[in-house]
Parts: structure tokens; C-alpha cells; sequence
């Protein structure tokens, strides 16, 4: 059962289920405590550094932040005490003083302003700003970044950013810089976003209490000021690039997608990658096929025709639906039923394609059986994932993956080979790398080239190409060798291990050895 | 080379994001760290390696310093960004001159002439060779106005001076006589350490008579020793223990003081109490700003290696960087954690859960020093040396409009009023008694009218809005405008500001600007300032910060 820790709270008793922060059991009597560090949601750790969510607790010299400060046995806190607001007020009063007007920053929606507005705040007239009489240099606004606008002037040092870029996506890119009322996040060596080895994943945008990182898809051109105040929609839906399934909130204004973000799914916890957050733009693209086309009388078929240079109305012309698909079905129907050699549906194959979900694949199986009457069809995993599936079913038993990537945070040890997570499935890397930094997981990566997580990596192995099969037929010799293997576990779930066995006697590591590279 | 990669349709093709390693650099690197570990917590040693080797940090090293270490870019510039004593030069940025002179402007320096002689230097100083820089207190107040000219510290330093030293290349490390290990020996060193360790005195004895003497944390907390062993020891090993040389509050020079004559009495007093409360290594912090110290301490350290006293790497000397804020306690562990010196929040303290982790013992030098002296002098011969109602005695850092300034041992409890009459010779001819800091900068300003507050630990101070910290007391005259006072205590701690929170981050920075409005002061901005330092806060620094400008309003109107 887990730990109950009975307090009060605002004079009403309440309980705090295991390790809940006084701000979580706040927040779960509907006690509203302002917060601007500290982010409630998945992944990110309290700070307490921005002193805003400041509460009062009987005996104590000074006030607590309540998003990290964990309530003992009998406490008694007070959230709405004159001492506390007056810290929270004052805290939004000083943050105020230093930014600018509401209407003139990157985001007049932002977290800050929506709190600010609770305490009466605008502005502050009486404070002056850390920008009176300072350099210039820190009034920094950064748009070398494609996608997002940096306004510095705006930042309240609260290190979201950091924890988003180092804690979360694993990214290691913003730190806090310098020190006092100078600290500044920065990219490397406070180098401008867009030449920094920032992979615009957009994590920190999300992150950011205050717009001084945002999208520059709702900004003005010189991505000073929001200029999309509102969005028409907002759509749930996943993302379409990889097959990692990230949840994503498409905000549509004018039938346009201006902005996603990542939604609380299985497999992303909120997280999205460059393509899934920024890679929008497509579906607003010119070039997309927007409406059905069919091939002009006067623009015969070629199958070695080279389109680079034509127009596409020199080829086609725009159809209605219901003509395009009578024109195909009539194709189609043409062949199937026509006799002869070459004819029939027989003469008809249908090959799926990855970009269709799941039940769109059954679909057009059954269409292509049935409503054509053959068993010519496929699909394009048959040429990556075919021989995996073939493997696995042999091997494991399931022509299946035998653990989600998110296991890595269960996990003692990872082996890495035959993939590049961090480029081709980005937030599934986070969670490897997570499971590094958070949990000492030990991280195991070959592969020819190097990869950016072998920074990450207690061992990293770049084998030389082509001898990936020998190389791990060296460790199973010499698993089995030294007996390296769970006696109990292979006499419990394995058939045929002394075939195995006596298999790997020739499966020499001294052989292997002349030509792999070992680093570190 | 080093070339920022373009973006857009400029961005290199083939090449990674961001900013390249280079095999030159990597090698130079390689070079000043010269088979240094790489672990994670050695972060400022290394870059303070490749400082003293470069005269700066450009931008490529700390690219191949992360790639040596695997850590980012960021990961680096952020913590080499946080420290003073780092000079991180980007591309395109101009190297800083060969040759630095800091000037201290704390406030004993101040009053002595400190902006004169930095507008001297900066007028006559050929800027290409020579780089003038304002720092903060040096610990040599009592022969104020102190400097630093490379390594070389300076007293009673003068523009004619620096500059007769720049010529003369008379700026390397100079340390002074003190008693080695060999001498500390002869005299009876490290006796009481045998009869710890061979249990003729126990770690409960041990406790029983530092309690018994009264010997409190004289860091500035004031926690009784002894309790803090008994806290350690409550939980689980290993357990470490961290020595705090940061010596960082502004009128205090007393670990100096007695580290330049006897350092043994603190190594022997540390060792006993890594042996009580069984710390599996000591990390002793030192600040940058004492290079004497921190040769003596590395050769000291080495002779109780080849002397067997203790093991190798048992005492492992960690260099701060320029960070006043990393004599707060847990700043510091982050510190020798490699980390920005940013304070933990507290629970859990770090007798629980303190460097890596683990429960950590830490003292003060000073603390330590008594140790030897206590158990063999007994008790009550340090708790009889106090004023009654407060056992001990204490080392004063007087300076300011004394006579005779210096390292003043006397009892706790005592006033301002004995300390300038009895022990410091009394006010400078032509100088009448006007105000002081009964504990450095953040202790507060009392008006000469409050000079028979006892100092000490607690209630006494505590009521008027003052404490005693590191026992550093500055004294005023006639001569001293407080509300200068004020500025330049509150311009110091708007500097050493972690920035971790908005409080303190924003407080000191705006109360430095309204303290410097023309004209009437804003009252009550100030006000509101200072009491949501005080309360929201997370540490000490920002919590003190508002004192002397609290004194200045309430004490010292006629100074507005």
C-alpha cells in the first residue's frame, strides 16, 4: 500500500498518496497554486526554482515551493496566506518588470501572462527591468532557427528549456549560462539556435512558460509577436512519419495547420520530433494532389515517359470523384473479366502501402480478393520487416517485438545494432538515452558508423561493415563457452539449446577478432 | 577551421550539426589535462587545467573537453559560464591579456581606496598586456585595499605597486612560512589522531566534548558540532566528508589567517572527524581566490600521503572557481560534483543525502582547527573562554576604521564596543565610531548606538535583524556614508547570485537599481523586495541579501 501522509491544507485535511508534492495534492482538491518551473506532465522533474507556487507552512522561517516540497505527517500549509500571495504576486510583479508588454512579446497567451492575470498583473512601474542599462546583447532575439523564435527578453530563467532539452528528449543541447540575473539559456556555447546541434525536436517550445521560445508558424515574420491568437480546431491524431505512433493535437486555423503539438500517448508521453512537430508544411504544399486527375485522350501512356519537366495539366486533367473511380473501376473490372492469356484477374496485383494503417491493409487485401477474385497481394513491409518476422517466429516464437522501446526504462543493460534511433525513430531514442541518465542503465551500441548516442554508451563498437553476423556469432560462442546463460531460464523456455550448443563451437571469436574495432 | 557550419542552403553538407571537433584542438586539450580523470565530477578541475595552461577557454577546447569527458557542449560552457576565475572566449571574441590584476572592491577594500586605485590602473595599464578587473573580497581585509597580480596576492596594494610588480614579473605564487607537517609533528601533531584511531578515544567521547565545549559551526550557521556527527552517523554509510574553504563572506579572512600558519590542526581535526562519523574520503573545497593556500594545502596533503598518515586520495583538494555562492553548504557539493554551484533545497539535508548522494559530514575550516586543542586542553578550557551565556572563544575578522586590524581571538559574546577598545587598538585617529557588520555582508548594518549587542550565535542578533555568521566585523566611521555601504554589499550580492531563483536572481539585481534612483527613494518597492527575498528565497544569500538595505532605511535615514 502505498504511504498516506495526512496534512493540512488551506485548514481542510487532506492526504497525500506516496510521494505526492503539497502542489499534487493541491491540485487534486482543486486547490489552484500558481506555478511557471514547474510543468505538470510527464517526464519533467519540479525544479522549485521560480518561488510562484510559494506556500506557508506552520513553524517554518520561510515559505516552500509546493511543486517540490513533499508534506510530512500533521503539516499545516496555507496557500492563500497573506505571506504567501504577497511572495507569489511579488514573484510575477519582478518577472513583469523585465519582460515586455503583453501585447508586444512572442506570446501573449503564454502560462505567465495567464497567471499574471489572476494577481492584477500587467506590468510592473514601480521595478526596474534587469535590461535598464545592461548590454544589448541580452536582449536576444534568435531566429536563425527555421522553425522557432528565440526572444530572450521574455525568459524568466526558469529552466524548463534545459530539462525539456536534457531530461526529457535527451537532446543535451540548451544549459544555463552564466550566473545571477545574467543567467541565460544557451545553445552549445551559446551559440544562435539554428547553428547550434539543436535537432529542433520542440520540446522546449512546449515547455516554455512564456513564449520566449515559439513557433514561428503563429509569429509575425520577424517572430517577435503571436499573430494566430486562436486556432479554428484542434485535432487529435497520430503522427504520420515513423512508426513509433506519436500522439499529436493538430491546431487548424483556416483550414490550415498552423501549429502541432505532441499529446499524452503510449509511446510519446508528449514528446514529438522535428518531423512530427514541424514537418507540417506538406499537407499545405502546392504540389499535393488535392483533387482526382485523369490522364488526358491526348497525352498517350509511355512507360518510359520522364515527367521532370512537363506540366501536370499537359498530362492530366482534373475529374470529379465519381468519374476517376468509374474510370478506374471500368479499367480494372475490364481486365478481371476479360479471357484469355495475360487476362483475368489473375492479371491483376495489389501491393499495400506502409502509409496505410492497419485496417486500411485489411481492407485492401479483402478488396483485391474479393473484388478482384485473386491472392496476388502484398504489402511494402514485405521487403524491410519479412525476414524479421520469419526470424522471430522461429527464434521467439511471435514474429513480434517481445518489448515496447519504452522497456529500456525497465532495463539493466541495451544492445544497439542495426539501428540509429536518434535519426530514425527520435523519441524512441529519448527513452534510451533517458534510461541512461536516469536510471544508469547500461547502453550497448555497434554499429560501423558512429551515432551520436554512443556519447551515451558504455561501450561503443564500431565493427567493420558486413561482419555484424560474425560478430554476434562470436559472443554466442562465447556465451556458451563461459557459460555466460541462465541455466534455469533456457531448461524453462528454450527448445533446442544443445543443437545450439554444439553449433557454436565453430562459431570461433578468435576469427572475428583481426578485423573488429573496439573503441573504448 | 572552427568555422560556424551555415544553415539553410550554406549548411555544409556531410557534417554533423553544430560545431566540429578538430584533431588540434582535441590533442591541446589532451595536452593540459595530461592523463587527468575524466569523470564527470572533475569538470572544474579540468577546465581550470586548461585556464591555467591557455589563459582563457575558447569555444574549440571546451568542444574537445566534452568530447574527452562525453558530456555536451552546453553541458561545459554552462558550468564554465557560472565561475568568475573561467574566461570563455567564443569565436571571434578577443583573448583576455596575459597578465591579470583583480583589485577587490568589497566594502573594507572600498573604504580604503579601491576605485581609486582601479581607475588608476585602467588609465595607466597598457591593456594589451595587463587586464584590469574589479573582484570581490580576497580575505586580506585587514591590509586592505588588497589585489591579486597573477597569482601573486597583494596587501596594501597601490596602482604604483601593481604595475612595479607586473615589470618585475613578481607574480607567481608566494607562500608563506608556516609550520609543515614535519614541524607539527615535533610539537605533538597527530597524537590525538593515533589515540582516535586506536580507540583510546572514541567518536562518543569525541562528541561528548565538543559539546560540552560549545563548538559550533563557525562557517556561519553556528550548528553544534558534536549534534552534526550525530546526525551523520544516524544514517546509513558510506558516508562522505566535505571541508568548506570557501571563504567567501566579505570581511572574513580567518581560515586564511590560521591555513598560512598551521594547516595540520585542521587536517588533524578533519581526519578525526572523517574517523567518528567513518567518511570514506574527505573532498576539501578551497576557493580560488587563496592560491598561497592551495599550495600549502597540495603540499601538505602530499606529506601526510608519503608520512602514511593517511591513504592516498583519502584527502582529495577540490580548487573553487570564483563563486561566493559555493560556501553555501550545498552549492558547494554541486561544485565538487563538477555542477554550477546552485543550493539544494532543503529537506533532505546533507547529513542525509549530501555529495553524490551520500550522508556528508561538512565543517568549516575553522571548526576543524578547534578540534585538537579541545580534546587535549579539555573541554572547558575553550567553553571558559567565552562571556557567560556563550562558551568559546571566536576568530574575529576586524577591519574597517581600526587601528590595528587582524585575526582577533576573543570570546564569544563579546560587543563591538570590546573589540575595537580591547583588541583592535581603537578607532583611526580623526575617526569616530559610526556603524558595523557584525558578520560580513550579509549580517547586516548596527548603528554604533547598538554597540552593546552581545556577538553571538542566536537571539541577540537575531532580534534586531542581524547575525553573526562568520564572526567578520567591519567597522565604520564618521568618514562612511552607509547608503555606499549598502550599495556596494547588495552590488555584491547582486554578483554572486546563483540566479537559480526569481527572488533573490531579480531582488538583488533590482534593489542594487532602486537603492541607486536620485533623488527620494522608493520605500516601499524596496520594502517588498526585501520581504520576498527574505521569505521565498531558497538559500541564505538571497534570505540575507536585503539586511544592510533593512539597516539602512531603519538606522542610518540621515544617509539617504
Amino acid at each position: 500500500m502505498t504511504k498516506q501522509t495526512i496534512f493540512t491544507l488551506n485548514g481542510k485535511t487532506v492526504t497525500a498518496h506516496g510521494d505526492e508534492t503539497i502542489w499534487q495534492v493541491a491540485k487534486r482538491e482543486g486547490v489552484d497554486i500558481p506555478h511557471l518551473c514547474y510543468l505538470d506532465k510527464p517526464g519533467y522533474r519540479s525544479d522549485g526554482n521560480c518561488r510562484a507556487c510559494v506556500v506557508d507552512i506552520e513553524g517554518e522561517r520561510s515559505l516552500a515551493a509546493s511543486c517540490i516540497r513533499k508534506p510530512t505527517e500533521g503539516m499545516v500549509v496555507k496557500s492563500t496566506s497573506e505571506r504567501a500571495v504577497k511572495s507569489q504576486k511579488m514573484v510575477f510583479e519582478m518577472l513583469a518588470a523585465d519582460m515586455p508588454a503583453r501585447e508586444e512579446g512572442p506570446d501573449d497567451k503564454s502560462a505567465f501572462w495567464a497567471w499574471a492575470e489572476t494577481f492584477a498583473i500587467t506590468g510592473s512601474d514601480r521595478l526596474p527591468s534587469k535590461f535598464d542599462g545592461a548590454a544589448t546583447e541580452m536582449h536576444e532575439n534568435d531566429i536563425s532557427n527555421p522553425a522557432i523564435a528565440v526572444n530572450l527578453d521574455a525568459c524568466i530563467s526558469c529552466g524548463l528549456c534545459v530539462r525539456a532539452c536534457r531530461e526529457v528528449q535527451v537532446n543535451d543541447v540548451i544549459g544555463m549560462g552564466m550566473r545571477g540575473s545574467h543567467s541565460v539559456p544557451v545553445f552549445d556555447i551559446h551559440d544562435p539556435m539554428g547553428h547550434s546541434t539543436c535537432v529542433t525536436c520542440g520540446e522546449c517550445v512546449q515547455a516554455c512558460p512564456t513564449g520566449a521560445l515559439y513557433e514561428k508558424s503563429l509569429m509575425d515574420d520577424a517572430g517577435k509577436v503571436r499573430i494566430v491568437q486562436d486556432f479554428d480546431k484542434s485535432v487529435k491524431s497520430v503522427c504520420p512519419f515513423c512508426g513509433v505512433g506519436c500522439q499529436t493535437t493538430v491546431n487548424v486555423k483556416d483550414n490550415k495547420i498552423v501549429q502541432v503539438d505532441g499529446r499524452d500517448g503510449p509511446s510519446n508521453e508528449n514528446r514529438l520530433c522535428v518531423k512530427g512537430r514541424f514537418g507540417f508544411d506538406y499537407a499545405q504544399s502546392p504540389e499535393r494532389l488535392t483533387k482526382p486527375l485523369i490522364r488526358r485522350d491526348d497525352a498517350p501512356k509511355a512507360g518510359d515517359i520522364d515527367m521532370r519537366f512537363m506540366k501536370v495539366s499537359d498530362i492530366f486533367r482534373e475529374a470529379t470523384w465519381e468519374e476517376a473511380m468509374a474510370r478506374a473501376a471500368s479499367g480494372l473490372t475490364a481486365i478481371r473479366d476479360a479471357k484469355g492469356k495475360g487476362k483475368g484477374s489473375n492479371a491483376i496485383a495489389g501491393f499495400g502501402s506502409a502509409k496505410g494503417s492497419n485496417e486500411e491493409a485489411y481492407l485492401f487485401q479483402k478488396f483485391i480478393r474479393q473484388g478482384i477474385g485473386t491472392n496476388n497481394v502484398d504489402h511494402c513491409t514485405r521487403l524491410c520487416h519479412a525476414s524479421s518476422v520469419a526470424a522471430l517466429l522461429e527464434g521467439m516464437g511471435s514474429g513480434a517485438v517481445s518489448a515496447p522501446f519504452m522497456d529500456a526504462m525497465k532495463a539493466d543493460c541495451v544492445i544497439v545494432i542495426g539501428a540509429r534511433p536518434t535519426t530514425n525513430h527520435p523519441v524512441a531514442a529519448t527513452y534510451f538515452k533517458q534510461a541512461v541518465k536516469k536510471k544508469g542503465m547500461k547502453l550497448i551500441i555497434m554499429d560501423p558508423r558512429g551515432q551520436d548516442m554512443m556519447r551515451y554508451a558504455e561501450h561503443s563498437l564500431k565493427f567493420k561493415p558486413g561482419t555484424d553476423v560474425a560478430l554476434l556469432n562470436a559472443m554466442l560462442h562465447t556465451i556458451i563457452a563461459e557459460e555466460l546463460y541462465d541455466e534455469q531460464y533456457i531448461q524453462a523456455n528454450a527448445s533446442g539449446f544443445d543443437a545450439l550448443k554444439q553449433k557454436s563451437k565453430r562459431l570461433c571469436a578468435g576469427k572475428n577478432g583481426g578485423y573488429l574495432r573496439h573503441r573504448q | 577551421m572552427n568555422e560556424m557550419p551555415r544553415i539553410g542552403k550554406g549548411r555544409k553538407v556531410g557534417l554533423p550539426k553544430g560545431r566540429q571537433l578538430d584533431d588540434a584542438s582535441l590533442d591541446e586539450v589532451r595536452v593540459a589535462l595530461a592523463g587527468a580523470s575524466l569523470a564527470r565530477d572533475r569538470l572544474i578541475e579540468n577546465l581550470h587545467l586548461i585556464q591555467d595552461m591557455f589563459g582563457c577557454i575558447e569555444a574549440r577546447h571546451i568542444r574537445a573537453l566534452g568530447e574527452e569527458m562525453r558530456l555536451s557542449q552546453a553541458e561545459v560552457y554552462e558550468v564554465a559560464s557560472f565561475y568568475d576565475h573561467f574566461d570563455v572566449v567564443r569565436e571571434g571574441d578577443a583573448k583576455p591579456a596575459p597578465l591579470t590584476i583583480r583589485v577587490c572592491d568589497s566594502v573594507s577594500c572600498m573604504m580604503n581606496g579601491a576605485n581609486d586605485i582601479i581607475a588608476d590602473l585602467e588609465e595607466s595599464a597598457n591593456p594589451d598586456l595587463i587586464r584590469i578587473l574589479r573582484a570581490p573580497c580576497m580575505g586580506r581585509c585587514a591590509t586592505a585595499p588588497a589585489a591579486r597580480i597573477g597569482d601573486r596576492e597583494v596587501d596594501d596594494a597601490s596602482c604604483d605597486k601593481l604595475l612595479e610588480m607586473a615589470d618585475t614579473g613578481a607574480f607567481d605564487v608566494l607562500v608563506p612560512d608556516y609550520v609543515n607537517l614535519n614541524a607539527y609533528r615535533e610539537a605533538g601533531g597527530y597524537k590525538l589522531l593515533a589515540r582516535v584511531r586506536g580507540g583510546d578515544v572514541t567518536p562518543d567521547d569525541l562528541m561528548q566534548m565538543l559539546s560540552d565545549a560549545g563548538l559550533r559551526g563557525l562557517g556561519g550557521a553556528g550548528f553544534p558540532a558534536g549534534k552534526k556527527w550525530g546526525f551523520v552517523r544516524s544514517y546509513p554509510g558510506p558516508r562522505l566528508m566535505t571541508i568548506n574553504g570557501d571563504e567567501g563572506e566579505p570581511g572574513t579572512f580567518k581560515d586564511r589567517h590560521y591555513l598560512e600558519r598551521d594547516p595540520h590542526r585542521m587536517f588533524e581535526g578533519a581526519i578525526i572527524a572523517a574517523h567518528a562519523v567513518e567518511a570514506t574520503r574527505i573532498y576539501l573545497y578551497m576557493r580560488d581566490e587563496y592560491p598561497a593556500v592551495l599550495a600549502i594545502l597540495r603540499a601538505e596533503i602530499e606529506a601526510l600521503e608519503l608520512a602514511e598518515l593517511i591513504e592516498p586520495g583519502f584527502i582529495e583538494l577540490r580548487r573553487g572557481a570564483g563563486a561566493y555562492i559555493c560556501g553555501e553548504e550545498s552549492a558547494m557539493i554541486e561544485s565538487i560534483e563538477g555542477k554550477r554551484g546552485l543550493p539544494r533545497h532543503r529537506p533532505p539535508y546533507i547529513a542525509q543525502v549530501g555529495l553524490f548522494g551520500r550522508p556528508t559530514l561538512n565543517h568549516n575550516v575553522e571548526t576543524l582547527w578547534w578540534i585538537r586543542d579541545i580534546v587535549e586542553k579539555g573541554p572547558k578550557w575553550f567553553a571558559d573562554q567565552g562571556k557567560p551565556g556563550h562558551p568559546g572563544a571566536r576568530s574575529w575578522s576586524v577591519s574597517g576604521r581600526v587601528k590595528n586590524p587582524g585575526v582577533k581571538l576573543a570570546p564569544a559574546g563579546i560587543t563591538v564596543r570590546e573589540l575595537i577598545e580591547e583588541y583592535s587598538g581603537g578607532m583611526l585617529d580623526g575617526h569616530t565610531f559610526k556603524a558595523y557588520l557584525p558578520g560580513g555582508a550579509s549580517g547586516g548594518i548596527l548603528p554604533a548606538s547598538m554597540d552593546d549587542v552581545a556577538l553571538d550565535f542566536g537571539d541577540s542578533l537575531f532580534k534586531h535583524g542581524a547575525f553573526v555568521g562568520s564572526h567578520a566585523v567591519v567597522i565604520f566611521s564618521d568618514h562612511d556614508n552607509i547608503k555606499d555601504v549598502a550599495i556596494n554589499l547588495i552590488d555584491f550580492f547582486a554578483h554572486e547570485s546563483c540566479g537559480q531563483c526569481t527572488p533573490c536572481r531579480g531582488g538583488t539585481e533590482k534593489l542594487a537599481k532602486l537603492l541607486r534612483v536620485d533623488g527620494k527613494l522608493d520605500e516601499g518597492a524596496i520594502r517588498d523586495l526585501e520581504q520576498v527575498m527574505r521569505d521565498a528565497s531558497i538559500c541564505g544569500l538571497g534570505q540575507a541579501a536585503p539586511n544592510p538595505v533593512n539597516h539602512l532605511l531603519t538606522h542610518f535615514r540621515e544617509d539617504l
